[in-house]
């Protein structure tokens, strides 16, 4: 940790982000003040941002909840200081509207200093100029270089051989297990850690397992009208089998149907009714677990902090291979820059060394089970000695995003889209096959779309 | 297509409705008595969703989040409404709405009242043209130009400024219209005297047309401020900063790092439902004629 | 026409308006009147705004409809009828338009029946009558995020008052916004009660106007409470009915502020109407050019619907 010595600043900017609020409320009061003054409302200068000349970072994020709080944590310590940030911090709703509006004020050139954005949503951003790039010697200049990330996540901030994005986290889809059930069950090694799976059937026994330790459900899975879940799981495994998934523009998408067919039965064969449930929700899911109702969940690790407070003896680890090799699907929170149309230098050097800062900042982000992306604090002790999170960490050598194109990533269309075939074929009502055709018809079609970006 | 001129007449007579009709009831007590109840229910209906959610604000999270149908399940407290107030962007979003929705409004009158007139009393050439096709455009709904408002925009680099939200919201061909048909109604003889003795064209609208027309310019403000205050569409669309928002779209869009809220999500429902709702009370009569007359000027 | 001296009427060669005035008069007045400019700069503000916040992007938009305009900043196609073809063959397009209809109808027979009922309730003379007209018109005065919080804790399905009451009664609780079969209706329902005050207001303004000689006669005759609403009453709100559904009708098609607020759409595009499928194609899919094509498309029926309803209501006359 870098974190700078404690300044006896004032003591009542205990929480910068309230401050500014009220801070924002004068500037906005005197810039309207102006632009009624200057009656000229089509000059364009009613913006307040350019009117003030305030030197407050705008910085936009969708994390509410803990992640939310653990934000406001790390924000306020960089705050600190002499070379504390002036940060005014804006979250919008997670999903969609978050990225539609982060999109629409890039275009209109009055975007935020910094924001955040899921790294599978670049492909989006980055070709059409809604992003701007970063300046990898002004992030050296702040202790930041690609050699602090895995190759597997820093592959993907890129476009065209340009960095538009700056990962903050690794955060992949995992097992959660009672450690309890599990032990019963045997599947622990003799480190008290989940053995390696390594084949279906083996993952089916275990499901099997669990369920006698629990005398209820084995594996659990919340995926009813939930638009990201089973996309997830499916990714994982498929990824798994080693085919190719890939996105090209104008159509067909390059998927291998036996492998995905594999995949689906597989799924089916796991969430069967009986020893694992097929029908229930994602927070039908998280409260059977929480409620000892089940030995294992597949969740996103951002549960952990629910899941800690339950009380269960938790447990948790990369998501198992079952097919012929590691990969575990994933995700990663990163800083980007969105387009500015006439950016201020001196504000854009603050905007690297605020993303900069915010790294170093990652083991209080890690608390929230995110594993960081910026390599450094991974070796640190205090991270080594967070349980479970270091169990998984391993997970982030193995990530496999969504496969890129502009209208696929977290929260996206093309999510909810795969999840609707997904669902009804875990639900019994379609086989396998058709569930696969259906899902390559909807990427099809999606791909079909002119593209917007390019 | 003969609704203007009433208005002012309207005015001037005596308040009908303090009276009532109590012919259409009759002079049996059943059907006193039915009516009574069924408006009584209604009104308990309507007033339902506001009661709960005043008792719901002023409880705190933990005592809102425990079942049951009391709307009181705990000590009254206001903490709810300090957390907002402490937050500020109620106040800021308050204040965008004032200045928008009052800006809306003076040049939406500014602008259509001298229009109306220009069309009621000029003689310019294209002028049944014009007044034609701004009938037209009372068909086009706002809400389908938003694509093709947010692109214009983008070219006048006026994305997320104030000019942004308010210059598309004071077209009103509607206003125009209602303005023009009751200035149509205004005996022109008043005018002539004024005219001979050399009164200029602005003079004549200043201090002849304009004063006799103050009731129905009222009713066209407040309309025009009741709807510029409560749009939606339009501002969320061109405001990405949430310091240009207005309350509407603010409360609809900006988050807290806590997450959803109820005692608080309903003190600042609450704290954004206020300024009309006194102001109502204030201008009671004024408002409901408004909408009466605007609202049924569209014919 | 040329006995009752059309005060209104205005043109220079108006016979009777220049026999009142006296020879020399009338030339000073041809000469303002006839000034071709005259009245001109009192149009020219308005004329301004319109033209550059309507006229132009009805045409932009119009011509956006056939490109390709994206949200992303890179250069713009002509793509010729592409856009509509794809928009005719887009089932989202018609499952959105199909939603948008079906709001419409669900929610314009309340608004139109409850405002009546209400509207007559409140005219028949019982006391508290600004406590009644205070009671209906509130929530209209409400921004809809108001509405939309408001309606979303009453929603909540754990803590909700609907459940609540539900569970309380020992039925069953609903999804009143997460059941693809519900949620359209939980919508209807916060729509009327929310704007039901608009069309109560017009409605109660139309019965206080309302010559009472009918009534009166209609009393004398006899005639009891029940008759005299069906046969004099009613009918003579028969245009105002009229009026009230057509203004309706045409609010309705418009939604999207609440519903985008409440469901974005949801579950599965149940509640997605047309205009906000123009919001997800245009700014969360960056295809703004598709999304003027849909626009245009929804456009076309909504001047049709207006057309028909015209139609209806000038036989009406």
């Amino acid at each position: 940790m870098s974190s700078r010595p404690p300044a006896q600043e004032m003591s009542a900017a205990s929480d910068p982000v309230r401050r500014l609020s009220r801070r924002r409320l004068l500037r906005h009061t005197v810039a309207t003040a102006g632009a009624l003054l200057a009656a000229a409302p089509l000059s364009g200068c009613a913006s307040p941002a350019s009117a003030s000349g305030a030197s407050s970072l705008s910085v936009w994020d969708l994390f509410q909840g803990g992640d939310g709080m653990l934000m406001d944590d790390m924000i306020e310590a960089v705050s600190q200081g002499a070379g504390g940030f002036d940060v005014d911090r804006t979250i919008l709703d997670w999903g969609p509207s978050y990225y539609t509006k982060l999109a629409m004020s890039a275009a209109g050139g009055r975007a935020s200093d910094v924001a955040a954005m899921h790294l599978s949503r670049l492909a989006g951003y980055a070709p059409g100029g809604l992003v701007d790039p970063f300046d990898l010697d002004l992030l050296a200049e702040f202790g930041v270089t690609h050699e602090d990330f895995t190759p597997a996540v820093w592959a993907r901030t890129q476009h065209e051989g340009t960095v538009y994005a700056i990962p903050l986290d690794v955060h992949p889809f995992i097992v959660f297990y009672d450690k309890e059930a599990a032990e019963t069950a045997g599947l622990l090694d003799s480190s008290g850690e989940l053995a390696p799976m390594g084949s279906p059937e083996a993952f089916l026994e275990a499901g099997r397992a669990l369920a006698e330790a629990t005398g209820q459900a084995g594996i659990l899975f919340g995926h009813v009208t939930d638009t990201a879940q089973s996309w997830r799981l499916f990714a994982a495994l498929y990824a798994q089998t080693g085919a190719a998934f890939t996105l090209p523009d104008g159509g067909p998408p390059k998927i291998d149907v036996d492998a995905a067919v594999r995949v689906v039965t597989f799924m089916k064969q796991l969430f069967d009714g009986r020893t694992n449930p097929n029908d229930l929700d994602y927070n039908g899911a998280l409260a059977a677990f929480t409620s000892g109702r089940g030995g294992m969940a597949m969740l996103g690790e951002w549960e952990l902090p629910t899941l800690k407070k339950a009380g269960i003896p938790l447990g948790a680890a990369a998501f198992p291979q079952v097919f012929d090799r590691p990969a575990v699907y994933t995700d990663s929170h990163s800083f980007v820059l969105p387009h500015q149309k006439d950016p201020d230098p001196a504000r854009r050097r603050e905007a690297h060394r605020y993303v900069a800062e915010m790294l170093k900042q990652s083991l209080t982000w890690a608390s929230a089970g995110h594993i960081p992306a910026y390599q450094p604090v991974l070796a640190e002790p205090e991270y080594t000695a967070l349980d479970p999170q270091s169990s998984y960490a391993e997970a982030a050598k193995a990530a496999v995003l969504d496969p890129p194109n502009w209208f696929v990533g977290a929260g996206s269309n093309f999510q909810n889209r795969m999840c609707q075939p997904l669902q009804s074929a875990l639900l019994g009502n379609t086989s396998a096959e058709k569930a696969v055709r259906q899902m390559v018809r909807e990427a099809d079609a999606l791909l079909r779309q002119p593209n917007p970006v390019a | 297509m003969s609704a203007t001129a009433p208005t002012v007449r309207a005015r001037r007579r005596p308040p009908r409705e303090a009276a009532g009709s109590p012919l259409l009831l009759g002079h049996g007590r059943l059907p006193r008595v039915l009516a009574g109840t069924a408006l009584a229910v209604l009104a308990a209906l309507w007033l339902v969703p506001f009661v709960w959610a005043i008792a719901t604000s002023v409880q705190s999270e933990q005592d809102v989040s425990t079942p049951g149908l009391s709307p009181l399940k705990g000590a009254f407290t206001l903490d709810a409404y300090q957390q907002i107030l402490e937050r500020g962007n109620v106040a800021v979003w308050a204040l965008n709405s004032f200045l928008i929705a009052g800006l809306v409004t003076l040049i939406t009158v500014v602008v259509s009242t001298l229009a109306a007139y220009g069309f009621s009393r000029g003689t310019f050439r294209g002028r049944r043209a014009l007044l034609a096709v701004t009938v037209a455009a009372i068909m086009v709904p706002p809400q389908l130009l938003v694509v093709p408002l947010f692109e214009q925009m983008l070219l006048f680099g006026l994305v997320d400024t104030y000019a942004a939200v308010i210059l598309p919201q004071v077209v009103a061909p509607m206003m125009v219209f209602i303005l023009k048909r009751f200035f149509d109604g205004i005996p022109r003889e008043l005018e002539e005297a004024a005219r001979i003795d050399g009164a200029s064209e602005f003079r004549v609208f200043r201090s002849i047309v304009l004063p006799l027309s103050r009731p129905i310019v009222a009713a066209v403000a407040i309309f025009v401020f009741i709807g510029a205050w409560n749009n939606f569409m339009w501002p969320f669309i061109v405001t990405n900063d949430p310091g240009l928002m207005t309350l509407p779209v603010g409360l609809a869009t900006v988050k807290d790092a806590y997450g959803i809220q109820y005692a608080q999500s309903m003190a600042s429902a609450l704290l954004a439902a206020l300024p009309l709702i006194v102001v109502f009370l204030l201008f009671q009569r004024r408002i409901v004629n408004s909408v009466a007359t605007t609202g049924l000027g569209g014919s | 026409m040329t006995t009752t001296a059309p005060i209104g009427a205005g043109t220079p060669a108006d016979p009777p308006a220049a026999r009142r005035t006296g020879g020399r008069d009338r030339a000073v007045l041809r000469r303002i009147r006839t000034t071709p400019s005259t009245g001109f700069v009192f149009v020219l503000p308005f004329l301004l705004v319109f033209g550059l916040f309507m006229v132009w992007p009805v045409v932009q938009g119009l011509w956006m409809s056939f490109t390709d305009t994206s949200l992303a900043l890179r250069d713009t196609a002509f793509v010729g009828f592409d856009n509509y073809t794809e928009a005719l063959g887009d089932p989202d397009v018609w499952s959105s338009l199909g939603n948008t209809v079906f709001f419409t109808a669900v929610s314009s027979v309340p608004l139109v029946l409850v405002a009546l009922a209400m509207a007559l309730l409140v005219h028949s003379g019982l006391a508290g009558q600004w406590a009644w007209r205070l009671a209906f018109f509130a929530p209209y005065l409400l921004p809809v995020t108001v509405v939309t919080l408001i309606w979303t804790w009453l929603y909540q399905p754990d803590l909700g008052l609907g459940n609540q009451l539900l569970t309380t009664l020992g039925l069953d609780s609903v999804g009143w916004l997460s059941d693809e079969s519900v949620a359209m209706w939980s919508i209807a329902a916060l729509t009327v009660w929310w704007t039901v005050g608009f069309n109560f207001l017009l409605y109660l303004a139309a019965l206080q106007s309302l010559p009472s000689t009918f009534d009166e006669a209609a009393a004398l005759d006899g005639a009891g409470a029940w008759r005299r609403l069906w046969s004099v009453t009613l009918p003579q709100l028969r245009r105002t009915t009229a009026l009230v559904a057509m203004l309706q009708v045409l609010a309705s098609l418009k939604v999207f502020d609440q519903i985008y607020i409440l469901t974005k759409g949801g579950p599965n595009g149940s509640t997605r109407p047309v205009l906000e499928y123009v919001y997800d194609v245009g700014f969360t899919g960056y295809r703004l050019g598709y999304a003027s094509a849909i626009s245009y498309l929804f456009f076309a029926l909504v001047i049709v619907v207006s057309l028909v309803q015209l139609r209806l209501f000038r036989q009406e006359d």
